[in-house]
């Protein structure tokens, strides 16, 4: 197993080179500047190509790119454009609202899909099923930013027992801190437990027809039992795969629920780096969210060979 | 629709109006202010810097309005007041006199002096990142001449000057905070104001707090909030929702789309407050097909201004005859808009040797509202037989694109500044190299002009000046003006006793909570 890890890790460098000059040259290649972005209200040319000159920006992209990846090497993500401010103390302050609204999302999706997949699985093609299925297609068709309006309006203007907008730490304020991530969260769990319920239940209906649950119910297991024991564990690897790459989107990715609630969080810092054009800040960021990405993979991995004996050699 | 007679008219009512809960009749005015509470505050976007002289956001300017001070201000009416300044002179046209009030001190607690106001000017002129040297620009020394007067020697005449330093180039910062932590002013302005509020904290991304400064200088009135707390809330929907459900207090700009709603919701209170903004399309002359006057006149009067302020801006906002707006007392009302003349655009079009109409590529902002507008303005010209395809950028491109004049025609929106030469002259004056003249207009009428428009000091010679500039404007068309947006703001029962200045900053100094 700490062969595969090793592999793995090792299979990250290219990756990791890949998107970097990817994104690198992506940013370069679309229009727009981060001087006259910074500068919107002054046309002074002189300023802007002073500053442009003090930012390197006017020096060929190879040579910016292999300045970055030097600075890289020696562990310097480098400073944002816009303030000045380091591009790991940025992202450092906004990964964390991201982890945290990431893992209440899961939570609460895994709260929701597990009863009603195993419910819509075991009750196939009866009213249970199809009101679970139904709950999947409209957890799915939703829009987020919809869905999060929608939970303002009702939670947040007409009942008010949660706040509409902000972010408080959870691990500093507590249950006030909790409770500003609530909708946030809602909105994005149930979009993810719509897809963990049609992928789980799927899996479920597969595994429900082998023959080792024929046998187990003919030894005179209980239902539960059986379902818990041979068919829920058998039915997992799906889910874990959707789990693994969710949550790599629910870090980096839920740009729109972090815009409707202000949230502080690292899709929101990234698509306001595109727009001012901060490419170290873009780099950065984008940089963790590849990072991000391979290591809930790789964690999905180590999963797999807990899931299932025959995938730990492989 | 509100006539521009209707608008004029309650622009000049405004410093009597537009004073949130000090309207005749409501129950408040009785109300004597009383202090503490904090302020919660609900802006678009967060602030980008903490210096004024670094500063190129707007937002920034709502938040430096109350912990820094300029040395000349803004009355309601657009009037300029004394500031830092306690009066100024000008004994000849390139020389101006500021008499500085005595014993003001930063909040870090050194003297606001004549040395101070010479620091602050030579830094705007001569730090490599200040965004203030083209403000700044005509300034040539500032002298000393006591410990609280200063002279500032100009290199030429320049009426507009003084309005300039009632925003950030007129902005004093302790000289001692920038000198002993300029990186950090960014990001902390402890000590650097000597306005009502001081710097707290700013937890960025999440929010900036100012408390209120118990030893200003200025005994009348507030200020009276303990505190002021402002958050950036991206989404307008949820900025207003948070204002409606009681999370926020203030909210700097209502969506078009959102005011005939909220001025029904009684526990909030919308102040429409008139702006120096004017909203335009630049055409570029130097290149196919806007090189040719007559094709630039044809889209002009295939555009119905009326239909668009009504139908996109839902009134929010009046027609522009021009780059000067009706808030500003070189408005000229006789000067209609371009009225849509459908006969004109035939005639223009066989002018311009188009006479079966022509094609053409806006380029503009991909947010809605510009969106809306641009497809109202593509139906209108297709009904002329010109055609216009739309290109959507975002606002980095956009500016880009009108810096290296890479495009027929383009959005431009600009925030406005109190004297109506920061509407005009850098956008029309024929300038070699980059400038906000993206449409290469050089005419040198219009050259003249502006530049007498400096020079000359009666503001009665000066509007003439202006009305002639907006004629010939409104001929050659190096712009297509739009609108003059109104920018509504809104606030919770609770706020008393603000006042609306259309520069669109909110001054907090007397505002209190009920």
């Amino acid at each position: 197993m700490a062969e595969v890890v090793l592999r793995r890790l090792l299979a990250t460098v290219p990756v990791l080179l890949l998107v970097t000059a990817g994104v690198f040259a992506l940013l370069h290649l679309t229009p727009g500047d981060p001087v006259d972005a910074m500068m919107a209200e002054s046309a002074d040319a002189s300023t802007k190509e002073s500053l442009r000159r003090e930012l390197g920006l006017d020096r060929p992209i190879a040579v910016q790119y292999a300045a970055w990846m030097g600075r890289l090497l020696r562990g310097d993500l480098g400073r944002s454009i816009r303030n000045g401010e380091p591009v790991l103390e940025n992202v450092s302050r906004r990964i964390r609202p991201s982890v945290q609204l990431a893992l209440l999302a899961m939570a609460i999706s895994l709260t929701i899909a597990f009863p009603v997949a195993i419910a819509s699985a075991v009750r196939h093609n009866t009213g249970v099923d199809r009101l679970g299925t139904t709950f999947a297609l409209f957890g799915i068709c939703m829009p987020n930013f919809l869905l999060a309006l929608l939970l303002i309006f009702v939670f947040g203007v007409t009942l008010r027992w949660l706040p509409i907008s902000g972010y408080l730490d959870p691990l500093e304020e507590g249950w006030s801190g909790l409770r500003s991530l609530i909708l946030p969260a809602v909105t994005l769990g149930l979009a993810l437990a719509a897809v963990i319920t049609r992928t789980l239940r799927s899996s479920l209906l597969e595994a429900l027809a082998e023959d080792y649950v024929r046998t187990a119910r003919a030894k005179g297991l209980s239902e539960w039992v059986v379902i818990r024991g041979h068919v829920l564990k058998n039915a997992l690897i799906p889910v874990v795969t959707v789990l693994g790459l969710q949550l790599g989107t629910l870090i980096g990715g839920a740009v729109i629920t972090e815009y409707v609630f202000a949230l502080p969080g690292v899709g929101r810092l990234v698509v306001d780096a595109v727009f001012a054009r901060d490419y170290p800040l873009v780099q950065g960021v984008i940089l963790l969210i590849a990072l991000g990405f391979i290591v809930s993979n790789l964690l999905v991995d180590v999963l797999y060979g807990y899931i299932d004996p025959r995938l730990r050699r492989l | 629709m509100v006539t521009r007679r209707d608008f004029v008219k309650s622009c000049a009512g405004a410093s009597g109006a537009a004073v949130v809960g000090l309207r005749p009749g409501t129950a408040a005015a009785a109300d004597a202010p009383k202090k503490g509470g904090t302020l919660r505050v609900g802006f678009y976007i967060e602030a980008a810097t903490m210096d004024p002289h670094l500063s190129g956001s707007k937002v920034d300017r709502q938040v430096y309005h109350n912990i820094y001070e300029p040395l000349v201000t803004l009355d309601t009416r657009l009037g300029i007041k004394p500031g830092l300044a306690e009066s100024w002179s000008q004994p000849d046209p390139k020389t101006l006199v500021f008499k500085l009030r005595r014993g003001i001190k930063f909040h870090d607690g050194t003297d606001f002096n004549a040395e101070a106001a010479k620091f602050n000017f030579d830094r705007m002129k001569t730090e490599p990142k200040s965004i203030r040297k083209g403000e700044v620009a005509n300034i040539d020394t500032v002298e000393v001449v006591d410990a609280a007067t200063i002279k500032v020697n100009l290199k030429k005449a320049d009426a507009s000057l003084l309005a300039t330093l009632t925003d950030r180039a007129g902005m004093m910062i302790s000289p001692k905070v920038v000198q002993e932590r300029a990186v950090e002013l960014g990001r902390n302005a402890k000590g650097a104001g000597t306005g009502p509020f001081e710097f707290v904290e700013w937890v960025k991304d999440d929010h900036l707090l100012i408390k209120r400064n118990e030893s200003y200088w200025n005994k009348q009135g507030g200020p009276y909030l303990e505190r002021v707390r402002y958050r950036p809330i991206p989404d307008d929907t949820v900025k207003l929702q948070s204002l409606q459900s009681g999370e926020i207090d203030v909210i700097d700009y209502v969506q078009p789309r959102d005011v005939a709603a909220v001025k029904t919701d009684k526990n909030v209170m919308v102040l429409d407050v008139p702006s120096l903004a004017d909203f335009a399309y630049q055409l570029n002359h130097a290149r196919p097909p806007f090189n040719v006057k007559a094709l630039r006149q044809a889209v002009a009067y295939a555009i119905d201004l009326e239909q668009i302020v009504k139908g996109v801006w839902l009134n929010v906002g009046y027609p522009a005859n021009g780059p000067i707006p009706p808030t500003s007392w070189a408005y000229d009302k006789a000067i209609p808009p371009i009225k849509r003349d459908l006969a004109k655009v035939k005639a223009r079009l066989a002018e311009g040797g188009k006479p079966g109409g022509f094609e053409f590529t806006m380029t503009t902002n991909n947010i809605p509202l510009s969106v809306q507008e641009a497809e109202v303005i593509q139906a209108q010209l297709r009904e002329a037989g010109i055609t216009m395809k739309i290109r959507l950028v975002d606002a980095s491109t956009l500016i880009s694109d009108g810096n290296a004049k890479n495009f027929e025609m383009i959005s431009f929106q600009w925030s406005g500044r109190p004297d109506p030469d920061g509407n005009v002259y850098q956008f029309f004056k024929t300038t070699p190299g980059t400038s906000f003249n993206w449409s290469g207009i050089s005419h040198p009428q219009l050259d003249a002009l502006l530049d007498r428009s400096r020079e000359v000091g009666a503001q009665a010679e000066r509007k003439k000046i202006f009305s002639e500039v907006t004629k010939i404007l409104q001929d050659e068309l190096p712009m297509i003006f739009i609108v003059h947006p109104i920018e509504p703001k809104a606030f919770s029962q609770r706020v008393q006793g603000y006042e609306a200045i259309p520069d669109g900053m909110m001054r907090f100094k007397d505002v209190w909570l009920k």
